[in-house]
């Protein structure tokens, strides 16, 4: 490419907005044990609540449900602008073992990690899986849906039975909360007050300081709210059972 | 004069028996003769036909049948052979040839054989929802199966998943492609997996930036089809353009099978060059193009043909339809025989005009170039230009419309007083011998293709050393990193970035929403019509009279960051037409050099186009009634350009006024645009020129006579003192937001272009300059006589030709 071109090029694509050099950190510690190159893998267990046998989820019309059965389940992205260039770099897992809750969190350092990323997560899920998410079926299972199809993996969500709690904290609260996301949902029923929460919306710039060589500290940030959406999504749930049968 | 009843279009003239183009076209010709600058015959040809191919499903022959298709023409046949045997096909035959059978038959027998799919791509629309109406009757007549379905930005978002999943033939156009299928390929996995064909029609639309857009979105489109391990075959449809075959295969970067002889038979057909008789000897003044217009397509109303006239405004669509109606339409109590048609009515409504017409119920039809297109309208008999659509191709597209039926057709171009118009009645020959236009893309435009690089890295990753259509995307790839929307991790770069690129990025250029029109009489609020965003500016000023459907609405209040028009019925008499004018302003000069005893440079420059004011307008009379202000933000282009420049003491000595130089830097920056469009291979509407001052003081355009007229910062007509400095400037400009990359090569080549400016203008046929040159000019100057050589100072070196040559000679390099 002749230079003058580039220069013409680099005029329209108005690099000067787009040219935030990230300055490098000597903190590059990201928590866990590699699974393969790239591929971080974090389990920890809180004991947060306890479930009851059969959860009874007629409120979001589906049937009683074993607690064993059940896999919380939250994604953080690289953004919100949806179709095939957004991924998730983290995918955080939550089920019941023994009556604890176990929180079980991916993360991919590398671009090139993510179908090993994507093939520890398909091992998770078995056919009796039935999956809790907030909001998960527009958002987080599609999503993956066109990762593991981008990565030409079987989508192992395809066919699980899926309990979005969006829609039926929406169904119940709409009226009386000021909003019904999953921060508002966690402090009103269940009192959780969070402390230094990273927004959401900074988990993409979070991981992309990292990938391009930068800090990991609101890395570690992100997990650490993905592990609180996890435990206030398994304490929503049982909430919503035990409305039920009030 | 104008406003007398016309005694002229007596009735003796109405022919009685219908509908035949031949004897109406010899009663004109014998009536009008000095009107008449040209006539001609396209000669009819029989029908080729060929039997149903024995190798069509049996329920696909059956439907056919059962529509009353019991063979096919010769140019189907062939276009079935090919696809079978699996070539790209393109199919180049006149409008109503039956093009859309050609690719019907592959595609449906395909869905129906081997669960095939089919992406069908429309320019429009309408277009678009056409094709389905025509699949489903061809599948109810034979209980096909197949299922089709256009998925467009208006599809409802339930719908789309079933169309994704269950359509075998998804019609859509190019935007969508782009914007809503490319980027969600992952939705469509099963659709591209099986995916066979690709129909893209009306493929001579797809030229200059559109043109090399859309074949960007086609090399993303094979991208994604290779990551879905299918290679679909094309089949592309195009009207009469110069290039088709070659233009088929840049479209797609591949061989085609064109197929280019139509089997359709056709009646003769009779076109007439008309030009309107001169009113006052004295000024040159010749009446309107839009009565003669009027007159004749009355005329063809009158003796039973059914009628379509072209008008080159939305605004003359809806005078030219008042005046129609007048006559035909007066009792409120019969059917309405006259209709508008043209963008900016709602779908509704155009499909009702399109249904009306092909049921007959219409007699006259007056269209804007949207019905230039395949819109299926049925039958014609006549088809009226009032003036010259500006390329030949496009004339005969929309003569095209007429002789359907196997009877002799009657086709008129009207000219305007326009000087393109003008020069071109005044040369049949040129427009009867011409070939037509060639289509010309250049999807390898550097900023295109960043563009369409940054699409594709987002629907799938690049890896290596791959190829985006004929460039190596590593390059690309590394200014696309550098910016931060691609991170490249050993040989992959990855989207990275939280956005969607296709929407940033528009095919069609400035697109930037479309206006709707509210009406609040009486305390209503309903919308009535939209208008597209580059119109808004000449059609929705507070005051204009907007007319839809030929009654007049008043603009009341223009929303322009809300994109809505309120107006109000109103019994104006008069209607409105916008003034407008462009400038141009250098920002910053990236290159010069010497050229002559000039300069020549290349930078980025600002372009404004203002709408100072309005005139109104009588009905009729059209005289001039008054005028209006328009308090409207300017439209504006930040671009590249090239310019030259002569200094002021240069033009002293080389010009006795300032005038003379000033009509030949305008004669001058018309061949150089000329040469530059062909240069570049650019169509002309996306390379401009202008003249202007160098320093913005002052620009020039073109006056009614042919002379440039200096118009001061505020667009109005203005003089220069004797003593204000005078440098006038041509520019040539990419009439494309941030350029498209023209200026640089064409300052590379600008000793080439001012040697072939030069060359083109001497070796020019006319005597004092023509719109093949130096510009349109006037007759006066074209017929002057030639001088003796003994008067070398004489007239002959103030022809507009030999001023813009004058201006060239002092540009070359010494």
């Amino acid at each position: 490419m002749p230079p003058e071109l580039r220069r013409l090029l680099q005029r329209h694509a108005q690099l000067k907005r787009g040219l935030t050099m990230v300055p490098s950190s000597c903190d590059r510690d990201v928590p866990g044990i590699e699974l393969s190159p790239g591929l971080r893998y974090t389990e920890a267990f809180a004991d947060w609540l306890v479930p009851p046998r059969i959860i009874d989820a007629g409120f979001a019309r589906m049937d009683p449900v074993h607690h064993d059965r059940l896999l919380h389940f939250d994604t953080e992205t690289t953004g919100l602008a949806g179709g095939t260039g957004t991924r998730a770099f983290m995918i955080g897992a939550a089920d019941w073992q023994e009556g604890r809750l176990r929180i079980r969190q991916l993360t991919i350092t590398t671009m090139a990690a993510e179908a090993a990323m994507l093939r520890a997560f398909a091992e998770w899920l078995d056919e009796d899986t039935v999956l809790v998410s907030y909001n998960g079926k527009c958002y987080d299972a599609p999503l993956l849906a066109t990762r593991y199809r981008l990565a030409r993996l079987p989508n192992p969500l395809a066919g699980r039975g899926h309990l979005d709690l969006l829609h039926p904290v929406r169904r119940h609260w709409k009226h009386q909360w000021p909003n019904c996301r999953l921060a508002t949902a966690e402090r009103q029923l269940l009192g959780v007050v969070r402390e230094d929460d990273l927004p959401g919306a900074e988990a993409p710039a979070a991981w992309l300081t990292y990938l391009r060589g930068g800090s990991a500290r609101n890395l570690r940030r992100v997990a650490a709210h993905n592990a609180q959406d996890l435990k206030s999504l398994a304490g929503v749930l049982l909430h919503m059972a035990t409305l039920q049968e009030a | 004069m104008n406003a007398l009843p016309d005694r002229y279009a007596s009735d003796d003239l109405v022919l009685g028996e219908p509908g035949d183009g031949r004897n109406l076209a010899r009663r004109l010709s014998k009536r009008y003769a000095a009107r008449i600058t040209g006539a001609f015959v396209v000669p009819g040809r029989e029908g080729r036909f060929a039997p149903l191919p024995d190798d069509l499903p049996d329920a696909l022959a059956g439907a056919l049948r059962a529509r009353g298709i019991d063979q096919l023409y010769s140019h189907q046949a062939e276009a079935w052979q090919a696809t079978r045997a699996g070539a790209h096909v393109a199919i180049v035959t006149p409008t109503a040839s039956g093009k859309s059978l050609c690719y019907t038959l592959p595609v449906v027998a395909a869905a129906m054989q081997d669960h095939a799919k089919a992406l069908y791509l429309f320019p429009t629309k309408a277009l678009a929802q056409d094709q389905v109406a025509e699949l489903l009757e061809l599948n109810q007549a034979g209980a096909l199966g197949v299922k089709a379905f256009t998925f467009d930005g208006d599809t409802p978002g339930d719908a789309r998943q079933a169309i994704r999943l269950h359509g075998d033939i998804v019609v859509s156009n190019p935007d969508m492609l782009h914007q809503g299928i490319l980027p969600h390929h992952t939705k469509w996995a099963q659709f591209f997996e099986n995916l066979r064909y690709v129909v893209i029609d009306e493929v001579h639309t797809y030229r200059g930036v559109f043109g090399s857009h859309v074949a960007n979105v086609i090399r993303r489109l094979k991208r994604v089809c290779a990551f879905y391990g299918v290679n679909p075959q094309f089949i592309l449809c195009s009207a009469t353009i110069g290039n088709p075959q070659e233009h088929a295969e840049a479209l797609i970067e591949d061989a085609v099978t064109a197929i280019t002889e139509s089997g359709a038979p056709t009646g003769d057909k009779h076109v007439l060059l008309w030009n309107p008789p001169v009113v006052n000897p004295d000024l040159g003044l010749r009446a309107s193009a839009r009565s003669q217009t009027n007159r004749i397509a009355r005329l063809a109303i009158k003796s039973g043909m059914k009628t379509l006239v072209f008008a080159q405004s939305r605004s003359m669509v809806e005078v030219l339809t008042k005046y129609l109606k007048d006559v035909f339409d007066h009792d409120p109590r019969k059917r309405p025989r006259i209709r508008a048609y043209r963008g900016g009515y709602l779908p509704k409504e155009r499909r009702a005009a399109e249904r009306a017409m092909r049921e007959g119920s219409i007699d006259g039809i007056v269209s804007t170039s949207a019905l230039e297109l395949g819109v299926d309208i049925g039958s014609l008999d006549a088809v009226v230009l009032n003036g010259y659509p500006g390329s030949v191709a496009a004339t005969w597209q929309r003569f095209g419309r007429a002789g359907r039926r196997q009877q002799s057709a009657l086709g008129v171009l009207v000219a305007s007083s326009d000087p393109l118009d003008q020069y071109l009645v005044r040369h049949p020959e040129f427009f009867q011998g011409a070939t037509p236009e060639h289509a010309r893309i250049q999807p390898d435009q550097p900023l295109i293709l960043l563009d369409h690089i940054r699409c594709a890295a987002f629907e799938l990753p690049f890896t290596g050393d791959e190829m985006f259509g004929t460039e190596v995307a590593t390059p690309w790839l590394d200014l696309l990193a550098e910016e931060g929307v691609l991170h490249r991790e050993g040989d992959r770069w990855e989207w990275i970035a939280d956005s969607y690129p296709a929407i940033a990025v528009s095919l069609r250029s400035v697109a930037d929403g479309n206006f709707v029109v509210v009406d609040r009489t009486d305390g209503r609020q309903t919308i009535i019509a939209e208008v597209d965003y580059s119109a808004a500016a000449v059609t929705l000023y507070e005051g204009a009279i907007h007319m839809v459907q030929s009654l007049p609405y008043q603009v009341e209040k223009l929303d322009w960051e809300g994109r809505k028009a309120y107006v109000t019925r109103t019994n104006a008499d008069y209607y409105t037409d916008a003034i407008d004018y462009t400038k141009l302003k250098v920002l910053d000069c990236f290159d010069s050099s010497h050229a002559g005893c000039g300069h020549a440079h290349h930078g980025e420059v600002h372009v404004v186009r203002r709408v100072p004011g309005y005139k109104k307008i009588r009905f009729y009379s059209h005289e001039n009634i008054g005028y209006g202000p328009v308090n409207l933000p300017d439209q504006e282009l930040h671009t590249t350009a090239v310019w030259w420049q002569l200094p002021q003491m240069v033009l002293e000595a080389a010009f006795e006024q300032r005038q003379q130089a000033l009509d030949g830097f305008l004669g001058a920056a018309c061949a150089l645009h000329i040469v530059a469009t062909v240069a570049v291979m650019a169509e002309a509407r996306d390379l401009q020129k202008a003249v202007g001052s160098g320093d913005g003081a002052w620009f020039a355009s073109t006056d009614l006579r042919g002379r440039g007229q200096l118009r001061g910062s505020d667009g109005q007509p203005a003089a220069l003192a004797p003593g204000a400095p005078f440098t006038p400037t041509v520019y040539l400009y990419d009439a494309f937001p941030g350029g498209i990359g023209h200026s640089e090569p064409l300052f590379r080549r600008r000793e080439d272009l001012l040697a072939q400016s030069v060359s083109l203008i001497e070796r020019c046929d006319c005597r004092a300059g023509c719109p093949a040159c130096v510009g349109p000019v006037l007759a006066a100057d074209e017929s002057a006589p030639s001088l003796p050589s003994a008067s070398p100072d004489g007239l002959d070196a103030t022809t507009p030709k030999a001023l813009a040559l004058r201006v060239l000679a002092l540009l070359v390099a010494l």
